[in-house]
C-alpha cells in the first residue's frame, strides 16, 4: 500500500490520453470549421467528445488527447471524402499556436522549420512524435505514435505529412521534392495521394516517413529576424514550460524501448523503470490501444532498419546487436514485422529513393 | 431538404392548413362526435396515415424544387389528395348527417382532380427533367447517381470516373477506337487559398470546373478528381485532338478574370495538363499515366505565372 502511494506521488514526465493538454482553439478548430463549411451539423461532429464550440472561441479551453481522437473519429463519420485529412493538413501551418507558429512563419530555410517542429511538436503536432534523422545524403521525418492514436493513426499521420509539405512548398514558393512512406496499405483511392503527395509514394512501408535530400535543408528562401526568432522561441519555451510534459506516454515507452533494444527487455522490467506495477502498465498500455509487444516490436524493427540504412550493418550484426540467436532467426522474425525479407525490404526502400 | 428553399412555398402551406382547419372545424360544427367503441382505428391508420405520407411527399417534392408552374401544379395535385383523405379520417371520428353535401364532395371529387393535376405536373417535370439532362450532360453521360456528385463543384466523383473508364476502354480497344485522359490542374492554388482563404479557393475551384465543362465536346465527361486538379475523359479521341482540346482549356483558364468575392480583385490563373492515351492500358494505369504526364507538365521549366 504504502509503496503504491510512493509511486503515485512521482510526477510521471510523460502526459497520457486524458491529459487536457491541447489548446482547443488549435488544429481541432480547423477540423470544425472545416466540417462546419461542409454543412454537417456541429451537433454531429461534437457528439461525446465532451467540447463545446463556445470553448473554442473562449480560447480557454483544453482538450484531452481521447477528446481529440474522439472530434476525429466524428469528423471521419461525417465527410468520408478520403480528402479530409489532407485538406484538413494544409490548413495545419503555420496556425495560430502562439509563438511556435511565428516560429514557422519567420523560418528561412527547411532545417529552421524542421528544428521548430521538433522542438515544439507537443504544440504542433500533439499526438504524434516527430523523429529526425539524417544519413549522408537523406532526411527522414519519422513519425510516431505519441498516444495511443489506434484507428486514427494513419489519418493523422497523411494530415501531418500535408501539413508540412504544404508549409514547406509555400515558403520555398514551390513544392519541394518530398518522397513519402506510408506504413497503411495501399488505398483504393489514390487520388487524394496523387494530388496531394504525388507519384513519389510507396504504401506499406515499415515506418511513416517524409524522406527529401539533404542539399534541401540549407537552401535559405529568405532571411529571418533574428530578433522575432530569439523572442519567439523563448516565448514558445516558456508556454512548453507551462503544460509540463511534453510527450504521450506512448511515445515514453516507445522511446525507452528504442534505447534498450539491445538488451533483453520484459513487461516486469520495463513496469520497473516506469515506476508501476507489471499489471498497472498493461492495463495503461491496452488504455491507449497498443500493448507491451506491439510496441516492443516496432522499436526493435525500427532500430534494425536504423541499423541497415543508416549505420550499414549487414544481417548478421543486427541479429546480433537484437539479441536473436542467429541471422536465420531475426530473418524470420523481421519477416513477421513486415510481411518481407530485410534484402527484400532494402531494394524497396532503395527503389523509393 | 432544404429550408431555405421549402420557405419559398410558405403562402401555400399556410392556404392548406387553414383549408384542413376549416373542414375540420365545419364537421364538428355540423356533425356529431362518434363515441369511442363507434371508431374504427384500423380505418383511421389507413385513411390518416396516408394523409399524412402525402403531406411528407409534399414537403419532399417542394423541398427539392425552386417555386415556379411545375411546383404549383404538383402542390396543387397533392394539396387535393391530401383533403381528400384527410376528409376521410375525420368522417371516422364525426357523423356527418348526409344532407351536408359539401362533405360527400370533398371526400370523393378531390381525389381524382388532384390526380389529374399532380400527373399534370408529373408531365412537365419529366419535359424539365429533360432540359436538366441536357444541361448536365458533360457531368454525367447517361447516369445518374447522386452519392457520387462532388459537393463543391457539382461535378462527378473520381469513383464516377473509375466506373466511366471502365465500361469505355474496353469496347473502344476492341473497336480499335483511342481514348485519351486530361489532368488539369490548377498552378498554385495553395497559395491562393493562403492569400485569398478557402472559401475563396472553392469558389475558383467552382470557376474552373465551369470552363472546363464549357470547352468540352458533348460526349466528353469531366469530374473532380481530388482537391484542385480535375479529370476530363474524352473517348475516341487520339493524342493530337487530346492536345488541341488540352490547349483550348488552358487558353480559356488564361483569359478568365475572375473576380474575388469580397474586393472584387481581378485574378489570372493557369492551368497545367496532363494527357494521358489509352489504346492497351487499364484504367488505373491510363489515370497514372496522366498523372505523370501532369507532374512533367509542372517541372517543365519556363513556368507560367499567375497574375
Amino acid at each position: 500500500m504504502s509503496s503504491q502511494s510512493v509511486r503515485r506521488r512521482i510526477r510521471p514526465d510523460w502526459f497520457d490520453a486524458d491529459s487536457a493538454i491541447i489548446p482547443a482553439h488549435h488544429q481541432s478548430a480547423h477540423l470544425i470549421e472545416l466540417i462546419q463549411n461542409r454543412g454537417y451539423s456541429d451537433h454531429r461532429l461534437l457528439r461525446h467528445t465532451g467540447l463545446f464550440v463556445e470553448d473554442i472561441h473562449r480560447r480557454q479551453a483544453w482538450i484531452t488527447p481521447r477528446q481529440f481522437l474522439k472530434l476525429v473519429g466524428n469528423a471521419r463519420q461525417l465527410d468520408t471524402s478520403q480528402e479530409l485529412g489532407f485538406v484538413w493538413g494544409s490548413r495545419w501551418f503555420p496556425g495560430h499556436y502562439g509563438a511556435a507558429s511565428t516560429l514557422l512563419y519567420e523560418a528561412g530555410s527547411l532545417a529552421e522549420i524542421l528544428a521548430t517542429l521538433k522542438r515544439y511538436q507537443l504544440l504542433l503536432s500533439p499526438l504524434l512524435t516527430l523523429d529526425i534523422i539524417e544519413d549522408d545524403r537523406w532526411c527522414y521525418l519519422v513519425w510516431l505514435d505519441g498516444i495511443g492514436t489506434g484507428s486514427q493513426r494513419s489519418f493523422l499521420i497523411e494530415t501531418t505529412m500535408s501539413a508540412v509539405s504544404s508549409l514547406s512548398a509555400w515558403l520555398a514558393g514551390e513544392k519541394l521534392p518530398w518522397k513519402y512512406a506510408l506504413r497503411s496499405q495501399e488505398s483504393k483511392q489514390r487520388a487524394p495521394y496523387d494530388v496531394y503527395f504525388g507519384p513519389q509514394l510507396r504504401f506499406s512501408q515499415a515506418v511513416d516517413a517524409m524522406i527529401i535530400e539533404k542539399s534541401w535543408l540549407h537552401q535559405r528562401w529568405r532571411t529571418s529576424s533574428d530578433i522575432v526568432t530569439t523572442v519567439a522561441r523563448s516565448e514558445a519555451d516558456a508556454e512548453l514550460q507551462r503544460l509540463g510534459p511534453t510527450h504521450g506516454f506512448v511515445g515514453v515507452v516507445y522511446r525507452h524501448l528504442f534505447r534498450n533494444c539491445h538488451h533483453p527487455l520484459n513487461l516486469p522490467q520495463v513496469a520497473e523503470h516506469f515506476g508501476m506495477s507489471a499489471p498497472t502498465l498493461k492495463r495503461k498500455l491496452k488504455h491507449h490501444n497498443t500493448g507491451f509487444q506491439a510496441l516492443f516490436d516496432e522499436a526493435r524493427l525500427h532500430t534494425s532498419l536504423y541499423l541497415f540504412h543508416i549505420q550499414k550493418w549487414n544481417v548478421e550484426q543486427v541479429a546480433e546487436h537484437l539479441n536473436c540467436r542467429d541471422s536465420t532467426n531475426f530473418r524470420r522474425l523481421f519477416k513477421r514485422w513486415t510481411g518481407m525479407t530485410p534484402s527484400q525490404f532494402n531494394a524497396d526502400l532503395i527503389h523509393l529513393q | 431538404m432544404n429550408r431555405q428553399i421549402l420557405q419559398l412555398h410558405a403562402p401555400k402551406m399556410l392556404l392548406l392548413t387553414l383549408l384542413a382547419n376549416l373542414s375540420l372545424v365545419a364537421g364538428f360544427a355540423v356533425g356529431d362526435p362518434k363515441t369511442w367503441s363507434e371508431i374504427e382505428w384500423l380505418d383511421v391508420f389507413g385513411e390518416g396515415g396516408g394523409a399524412l405520407m402525402v403531406l411528407a411527399w409534399m414537403a419532399l417534392i417542394l423541398g427539392s424544387r425552386p417555386a415556379g408552374r411545375v411546383s404549383d401544379l404538383m402542390f396543387a395535385g397533392l394539396a387535393l389528395i391530401f383533403l381528400a383523405m384527410w376528409q376521410d379520417s375525420l368522417d371516422e371520428f364525426v357523423k356527418i348527417p348526409k344532407s351536408q353535401w359539401w362533405d360527400t364532395w370533398l371526400e370523393s371529387a378531390t381525389l381524382p382532380i388532384g390526380m389529374a393535376l399532380l400527373t399534370l405536373g408529373l408531365v412537365h417535370w419529366h419535359r424539365e427533367q429533360l432540359v436538366i439532362v441536357e444541361q448536365l450532360r458533360k457531368r454525367e453521360r447517361h447516369f445518374r447517381e447522386h452519392t457520387q456528385v462532388d459537393r463543391l463543384t457539382q461535378l462527378a466523383s473520381v469513383e464516377y470516373l473509375h466506373q466511366q473508364l471502365n465500361q469505355e476502354l474496353r469496347p473502344s480497344r476492341e473497336a480499335g477506337l483511342p481514348v485519351s485522359l486530361l489532368m488539369v490542374d490548377v498552378d498554385r492554388f495553395d497559395a491562393i487559398n493562403r492569400k485569398f482563404g478557402h472559401t475563396e479557393g472553392d469558389r475558383l475551384l467552382q470557376a474552373v470546373a465551369q470552363i472546363i465543362v464549357m470547352n468540352i465536346r458533348r460526349t466528353d465527361l469531366v469530374c473532380r478528381y481530388a482537391g484542385d486538379r480535375f479529370a476530363v475523359l474524352l473517348p475516341n479521341t487520339g493524342e493530337t485532338l487530346a492536345t488541341l482540346l488540352a490547349r483550348q482549356i488552358e487558353q480559356a483558364v488564361r483569359h478568365f478574370a475572375y473576380k474575388t468575392s469580397q474586393e472584387g480583385e481581378t485574378l489570372y490563373h493557369t492551368v497545367s495538363i496532363g494527357i494521358g492515351l489509352a489504346l492497351s492500358t487499364s484504367t488505373e494505369e491510363l489515370i497514372q499515366s496522366a498523372n505523370r504526364s501532369l507532374a512533367k507538365a509542372k517541372a517543365a521549366p519556363v513556368r507560367k505565372q499567375a497574375a
